[in-house]
């Protein structure tokens, strides 16, 4: 019995040192200062996959839709980028969809501040609660039925024209524009806001902010010189992905925007699939792409590399 | 005991499963392209569409041949880039029948991504409209015309129907009209409510231009079908331009709708079917006789009546409440009351059109 035992702690070790050997030979010790890199592996995977398709598209962009048999020539020019530069309606379309990203990223992020605040320094629970509830609620609800939300609430026979009606008030022209449009994507982005400012409220002290109205500041000298510097990481990054979800969005002009009020995607969407010209969609897309890339890099460049708690490594 | 009866059933597997491999090799490749997939897929429209084509060609199809039929409600223009991909780079296919505009399926045919039906037995005896213009064989067959016509919420129309598409700039109705976002259906007609003649399409669009820029001014709504449904549902348009299913399904499901043809006429079109390249053999062999079975009689009588639509094979009567109804054109004389353009002339100009119509409408 006690034999037996022996073989099989024997045995045991034996395994324990074979698997130890196989690891070893796998993956040598001098590696071990890898395993972080290793683990980064699958997202540089999905950003090369993301790379590959750019680099397709890029290529598309340089050729031009042959109308006789809807494929592309082999020939490369600048027809597609010429076409958008001779059109004047992508350049409106271009800047609606800017002037959209701004007005409801500066709008969003005003919004969500004070709501991640009072969720990160609210002493009730039940508050808490409350605010929580409110702000993951909306994820469970899609974008297009949030949309569709709108049309019964601010249609022509939605209810606030229903109570103006009911007022003996004039119906008023409150969905199918560029304002509801707006509205609705304010809407929509609020949550991603407040969720990316609530980590950047919850890392300053509260000690700061007592210590600030001990040595003399009033609430609104600490909410200027200790809140918002501090929160800066946040209130970036809540703009930065407010602003580039908002240039990119497909869904809410489509639906709130009564056809007349396309933004970008919607003009791509047309180009690759109502005019199966991939070309032309391809440069449209580059053209997103750039303009998207140069704002948000500027915006880290006058930010500082600090932003979004992001810290140079010192050498 | 046990042990040799295993054996034995073992043994008679084996020879069974044997002798079907060898019958399968003797087969004739003819005979092993007509084995029956479980189901074939086919991409249709949703609603009204989709409903009309499952009780007048799917569900008889699978009675008569135990194939399921799948209907894939994927946009027709979404679908259409992926066929094209899958024929490209040699992979199936993700449908095995696509029901399409005779435009975007003229696109495919001339992308070379469809199968040729001219040996369709259902075929003779087809009316002259079931031949796609423009195009070598049956690359597509189609199967019904339809019309763009004008509905109109009845109540907003006291003193009878409008007469005239200039309905659509009347200031009384801003911001209660709605076209295609495309302005597919609308274009040739817009070149003749603008003062041209259809002689000018396609050479010279510009009083249908100029017709646009002047309905802009009107704030229309722009759509796909669905919408002009929800649209009139909801009180929000008083008079669309939309093809004449979608106003009789609308009507069909209690909303207040009514459909004209205006004096400068109504675009008529037709939708057909085609098979893309790439299948397997046995499934490319039965989504054919999917296609030829849409063109029996019965099959055409029951999906068209439901639509609404005059269909391809002749001598079938309309609907009871479409008698006489000038959005079912059933005689040369019918169809010379509406405009239509050539299959070609649409292909090549279209995204020059939709160009022009974005730049006026989005501006």
């Amino acid at each position: 019995m006690q034999r037996n035992q022996i073989i099989r702690t024997r045995l045991g070790w034996k395994l324990l040192d074979g698997i130890e050997r196989l690891v070893s030979a796998l993956w040598p010790a001098r590696f071990k200062g890898s395993v972080g890199r290793v683990l980064l592996l699958p997202a540089v995977l999905l950003i090369g996959i993301l790379v590959i398709g750019l680099g397709y598209m890029i290529e598309y962009s340089f050729h031009e839709l042959d109308l006789s048999t809807y494929r592309l020539k082999d020939e490369y020019s600048l027809v597609n980028y010429a076409v958008i530069a001779d059109r004047p309606v992508y350049m409106r379309v271009l800047n609606r969809t800017l002037l959209a990203a701004l007005i409801v990223s500066v709008t969003t992020v005003f919004l969500a501040f004070p709501y991640a605040y009072m969720l990160v320094r609210t002493r009730s629970a039940l508050t808490r609660k409350f605010l929580l509830i409110a702000l993951f609620l909306p994820f469970f609800i899609g974008q297009v039925v949030r949309a569709y939300g709108w049309l019964i609430i601010l249609g022509k026979q939605g209810l606030i024209n229903s109570l103006l009606e009911g007022l003996g008030l004039p119906a008023l022209n409150l969905i199918y524009n560029y304002p509801s449009v707006i509205f609705g994507l304010i809407q929509y982005m609020l949550p991603f806001a407040i969720l990316l400012i609530v980590p950047a409220v919850a890392a300053i002290s509260e000690d700061v902010e007592l210590a600030s109205e001990g040595l003399g500041a009033n609430w609104i000298s600490t909410f200027r010189h200790i809140v918002l510097p501090l929160a800066r990481p946040g209130l970036i990054g809540a703009f930065v992905v407010v602003f580039t979800l908002t240039l990119t969005d497909f869904a809410m002009p489509e639906i709130l925007g009564g056809g007349t009020t396309d933004f970008i995607a919607s003009a791509i969407y047309d180009s690759f699939f109502q005019l199966s010209n991939a070309g032309l969609g391809a440069a449209l897309s580059m053209i997103l792409v750039m303009i998207g890339s140069v704002i948000v890099a500027a915006i880290f460049y006058l930010a500082g590399t600090g932003t979004l708690g992001v810290r140079e490594q010192s050498r | 005991m046990s042990m040799i009866l295993d054996t034995k059933t073992n043994r008679r597997t084996v020879l069974k499963t044997g002798a079907a491999a060898v019958g399968m090799l003797a087969m004739p490749s003819v005979l092993r392209a007509q084995e029956k997939p479980k189901e074939i897929i086919v991409r249709a429209w949703g609603g009204a569409w989709g409903d009309a084509l499952k009780a007048g060609v799917a569900d008889p199809f699978t009675e008569a041949t135990g194939i399921k039929v799948r209907l894939d409600f994927t946009e027709d223009n979404e679908i259409k880039p992926k066929i094209w991909a899958a024929v490209d780079q040699g992979r199936v296919p993700p449908i095995h029948v696509n029901w399409d505009t005779t435009t975007n399926a003229t696109i495919s045919a001339l992308r070379g991504a469809t199968v040729d039906l001219s040996d369709l037995s259902n075929l003779k005896g087809l009316l002259p409209l079931a031949k796609p213009s423009g195009l070598e064989g049956y690359p597509l067959v189609n199967t019904y015309a339809y019309v763009y016509v004008c509905a109109y919420r009845p109540e907003a129309f006291p003193d009878g129907p409008p007469t005239s598409w200039n309905v659509l700039i009347d200031p009384k109705f801003k911001g209660r009209i709605a076209l295609y976002d495309d302005g597919i259906g609308f274009n040739p007609i817009s070149v003749i409510v603008g003062g041209g003649t259809f002689a000018d399409i396609p050479d010279n669009m510009e009083p249908g231009y100029e017709f646009y820029r002047k309905l802009k001014q009107n704030e229309p709504l722009l759509g796909e079908d669905a919408d002009f449904t929800t649209w009139f549902q909801k009180g929000e348009i008083d008079v669309a331009c939309t093809i004449s299913v979608n106003a009789r399904a609308a009507k069909e499901s209690g909303i207040d709708v009514a459909w004209t043809v205006p004096k400068e006429g109504c675009k008529v079109d037709t939708d057909g079917l085609w098979v893309p390249k790439g299948l397997p053999a046995n499934e490319e062999h039965w989504a054919k006789e999917f296609v030829n079975f849409a063109l029996t009689k019965d099959a055409q009588q029951k999906w068209c009546s439901m639509l609404g639509l005059p269909p391809v094979y002749p001598g079938i009567e309309p609907p009871a409440d479409l008698v006489g109804d000038p959005s079912y054109p059933t005689t040369p004389e019918d169809f010379a009351k509406l405009v239509s353009v050539p299959s070609p002339v649409l292909v090549e100009n279209q995204p020059i059109w939709f160009a022009k119509f974005n730049e006026i409408f989005q501006g």
